[in-house]
């Protein structure tokens, strides 16, 4: 069988750094290709001189047996190539419908023809079973639903080859089961498939074939069938993960212990209501839940960055309502924050000054409020051989550091306070395997050690391999909380939609 | 090569307010031409009458005082992150209290001077905290507030002077203030040379401050506030309480402007005599020049004091008019307030892209 689309060779210098190295991919009609690689392996890079976003140095594209050159988007849509970006690129204020057809509108007496437009996205919808509502606002539309109409978008200009951009990551597990029935089905229809991404399951689950990129280079290509996450993994990272450190038994006394603890929301609903959740020594807790149902208000209601309506906080015996960040970050708190250039980073600070956040009140390094960098920077370059930091020096700009790069700072900070209690957001967001393995390790560390652990973080499997206990967050409420043993991504799914702890049961006995 | 890498970064920095620097000069000698003058004699001139002599270099550093210290309260409040817009109004209030201080506190000149110099900037500061309370309290912007509170101090400041507080011994009666005791004066650096000793504290003051902007733990506060506001508040970082003193500070040092300019040069509070030379928008233009660096500040503020006095000699010396200053300092304003936009949408951009940053 002849390929519909393949790579020969591609390569791109920027500079004197070789994004991709004589990298070559294949794609037969029908086919789901699964990208997989590390942040910074040029996934992305590739795929950019596929969509015409980027020239090549050197290489050739080969579509349908012909070589081709694409000057920009424009040339690859009009050769079938459509692309959903990560980011959607929706106009939030016009209906589904116009976003799909926008740029191909059909047109009746050279007037926009809404009614055949709208007709024309329903059907479509319905061939390839994408659900949708034709009329609805784009910016009403839940994120799922937005990258449901940018498939639409693509499938309505044509495309036979959808190229799909870690279109996972902003996902709920739901929606996620979703997406990767409607990716098999597109394929069955016939239509290519490009998938990048760096989840392995997923992978495993949809694609016929991967294709495994490290530092540029081709590090793989395999079928499916003849692989396994173990072996992708070792080709991802190059070399073969660990497992992570056992954890040990531990029945801590009660550390954090936040009692009904509640902030009013703009309408009659609350943020927080009435929330109760007590965190032991020895412990990690993990929160599971759609983003959005309080998370992100109970770490800042913990942390003292938000004021709160009613309800209490106590780390050990000390009070923390009414208290500020300084107070409460003396007495033992430390937090990794969810979003580190929000938060966790200034990006125009050196690197050496992100990292001197709340070490420059500390007496080892504050001599009569003078700062004492030397001593400090020792410390600075501790952490950066510990994790593998990659800076040029300590002045460097903290913008400037790649995002896994600036996590790793942010987590070596916070951990280097060594503080009873940890606050862990997102932990490992938008960081490498390799980089991962550490931040697991280090948090499991901290656990063994006798210090309690909040974990919060939108990835399942995260929360699922680290935590003790499991708390799932809805509307504000926990509404369950699981043992370690007994959770499943599949219960905490259905506890994530706000369903019930019978249905979700039931639903796991009828499938053990 | 750590050395190396440091001077880089300095070039780097440089490479901006000269750029804006050398194209003024290039606006101006377009300029010069068409009024049909030689660009090169011309700018010879404004040379001499800036640097020329010792009398002129004197006199250079006098002017350039007012600016440093205004330059510098203004870079305290732009490294919070604050645009604090009322460096005249504070100035104008720290120099007519100064001037009232010297005139009614009673003791010996030094006594009469400390107190100024405290009357001075405590009424700067006062002032100035005033729209930093504002801001805290009532959300009221900053920008706006301290804009506004300008008119409030100058016109205030007039009708102290030109009432209650008007020296009607004269035979026109001006508004300004009775002229102080000459034990108060603040001393001059050289015999009949006209810069004076606050230029001593105003160089004092841009050291001082630099090194506490970058070595103290204060320093390291007021900076990652005005880097990023929620990293501040996120590390324990008292937000309100840092933005409450860099304003005080600030307009403390705005306030010190007008005070040595009382104690040293003018002797009395006369009214006009700090608005209409531009103080306080010429110290605005070095703040930003010098991206707030506050040794940068006090170098911009020197260059730009240049540029008015030797503007001066030349209108003396040729042809060519007084205003072709403003058409350098014009061009010099547009690159600044250009780099300023450029920054704003760089980081606007970014801030589009975090989340792209996987």
């Amino acid at each position: 069988m002849t390929y519909v689309l393949e790579m020969k060779d591609m390569s791109k210098k920027y500079g004197d750094f070789l994004a991709n190295d004589t990298i070559s991919i294949h794609l037969k009609k029908g086919e789901v290709l699964a990208i997989v690689g590390e942040n910074g392996a040029g996934k992305t890079t590739l795929m950019r001189m596929l969509y015409g976003l980027e020239q090549p140095t050197s290489g050739e594209i080969v579509l349908n047996g012909k070589t081709v050159k694409f000057s920009g988007p424009h040339d690859a849509i009009e050769n079938g190539i459509g692309m959903v970006h990560q980011h959607f690129m929706l106009f939030s204020d016009f209906s589904v419908t116009e976003n799909i057809v926008i740029g191909h509108e059909p047109k009746q007496n050279g007037f926009f023809n809404r009614k055949a437009a709208a007709e024309k996205v329903k059907e479509l919808s319905e061939h390839y079973k994408i659900n949708v509502n034709p009329l609805k606002t784009a910016g009403d539309c839940s994120i799922g639903e937005q990258q449901r109409i940018e498939i639409l978008k693509v499938l309505y200009q044509g495309a036979d080859i959808i190229i799909l951009d870690e279109p996972t990551a902003v996902l709920t597990p739901l929606e996620i089961e979703e997406l990767l029935k409607t990716i098999q089905f597109l394929a069955e229809q016939g239509k290519s498939i490009i998938l990048i991404t760096h989840k392995l399951p997923e992978v495993m689950k949809v694609a016929d074939q991967i294709t495994v990129l490290r530092n540029g280079k081709v590090t793989g290509n395999v079928l499916t069938q003849n692989t396994d996450v173990e072996q992708l993994a070792t080709m991802m990272v190059g070399r073969e993960l660990q497992k992570l450190t056992d954890r040990i038994q531990l029945d801590g006394d009660p550390l954090l212990v936040v009692e009904n603890l509640t902030i009013g929301g703009k309408n009659a609903k609350p943020i927080l209501d009435q929330l109760s959740l007590t965190i032991h020594r020895g412990e990690i807790v993990g929160i599971a839940g759609v983003s959005g149902n309080g998370q992100s208000e109970l770490i800042q209601a913990i942390t003292g960055l938000r004021k709160i309506d009613s309800g209490s906080v106590h780390l050990g015996d000390t009070i923390f309502s009414g208290k500020t960040v300084a107070y409460r970050r003396n007495a033992g708190l430390a937090h990794i924050p969810e979003d580190r250039y929000l938060w966790g980073a200034a990006k125009e600070a050196a690197v050496e000054e992100t990292g001197l956040m709340g070490y420059y009140r500390k007496r080892n390094f504050n001599q009569s409020s003078f700062i004492k960098l030397n001593s400090f920077r020792k410390l600075v370059r501790g952490w950066i051989d510990r994790f593998e930091i990659k800076t040029p020096s300590l002045d460097e700009k903290s913008g400037n550091l790649s995002g896994g790069n600036l996590q790793k700072l942010i987590v070596a900070r916070e951990l280097g306070f060594e503080t009873d209690f940890l606050i862990a957001a997102e932990p490992t967001r938008g960081v490498d395997i390799g980089a991962m393995e550490y931040i697991h390790e280090a948090i499991i560390e901290k656990r063994n050690n006798g210090d309690g652990i909040l974990l919060v973080s939108s990835e399942l499997s995260e929360i699922l391999t680290l935590s003790d206990r499991i708390a799932v967050m809805y509307e504000g409420k926990i509404v369950d909380i699981l043992n370690r043993n007994e959770a499943t991504e599949e219960r905490l799914s259905v506890l994530m939609a706000g369903g019930n702890e019978n249905e979700a049961s039931t639903k796991t006995t009828t499938t053990a | 090569m750590k050395l190396q890498r440091k001077l880089q970064q300095l070039l780097k920095s440089l490479i901006q307010p000269l750029t804006a620097v050398l194209i003024g000069l290039l606006t101006g000698a377009v300029a010069i031409s068409l009024v049909g003058a030689s660009v090169l004699e011309t700018y010879k001139v404004m040379w001499d009458g800036a640097f020329g002599n010792f009398y002129f270099v004197t006199a250079t550093l006098a002017r350039a005082t007012p600016i440093i210290l205004i330059g510098l309260g203004l870079a305290i409040a732009f490294r919070a992150g604050v645009f604090n817009m009322g460096a005249e109004g504070q100035m104008v209030l720290g120099a007519v209290s100064a001037a009232l201080a010297a005139l009614y506190v009673p003791g010996s000149g030094i006594i009469k001077i400390l107190a100024a110099l405290l009357a001075g900037f405590l009424a700067g500061g006062l002032w100035s905290l005033l729209a930093g309370w504002m801001e805290t309290r009532f959300k009221v912007q900053l920008l706006i507030s301290t804009l506004l509170l300008n008119y409030v101090a100058v016109l205030f400041a007039g009708y102290l002077v030109s009432r209650p507080f008007q020296d009607k011994s004269g035979s026109a009666a001006l508004a300004q203030t009775h002229m102080i005791d000459q034990v108060a004066w603040l001393p001059k650096l050289f015999q009949g040379m006209s810069v004076h000793m606050g230029f001593v504290i105003a160089m004092v003051l841009a050291i001082t401050l630099y090194i506490i902007l970058r070595f103290t733990s204060a320093g390291y506060e007021v900076r990652m506030l005005g880097y990023n506001p929620f990293f501040a508040e996120y590390g324990g970082i008292n937000k309100i309480k840092v933005l409450l003193f860099s304003m005080f500070f600030s307009g403390g040092i705005a306030g010190l402007a007008g005070t040595v300019e009382v104690l040293g040069s003018q002797y009395r509070y006369v009214e006009g005599s700090l608005t209409v030379p531009g103080y306080a928008w010429t110290g605005l233009m070095a703040a930003l020049l010098a991206n707030s660096n506050p040794l940068g500040t006090a170098v911009a503020a020197i260059l730009l004091a240049a540029l008015q006095t030797g503007a001066m000699g030349m209108e003396r010396n040729t042809e060519v008019p007084l205003e072709i200053a403003s058409v350098i300092q014009g061009v010099l304003i547009l690159f600044v307030t250009a780099k300023i936009t450029m920054n704003w949408w760089k980081v606007k951009k970014k801030a589009g892209d975090i989340h792209g940053a996987a």
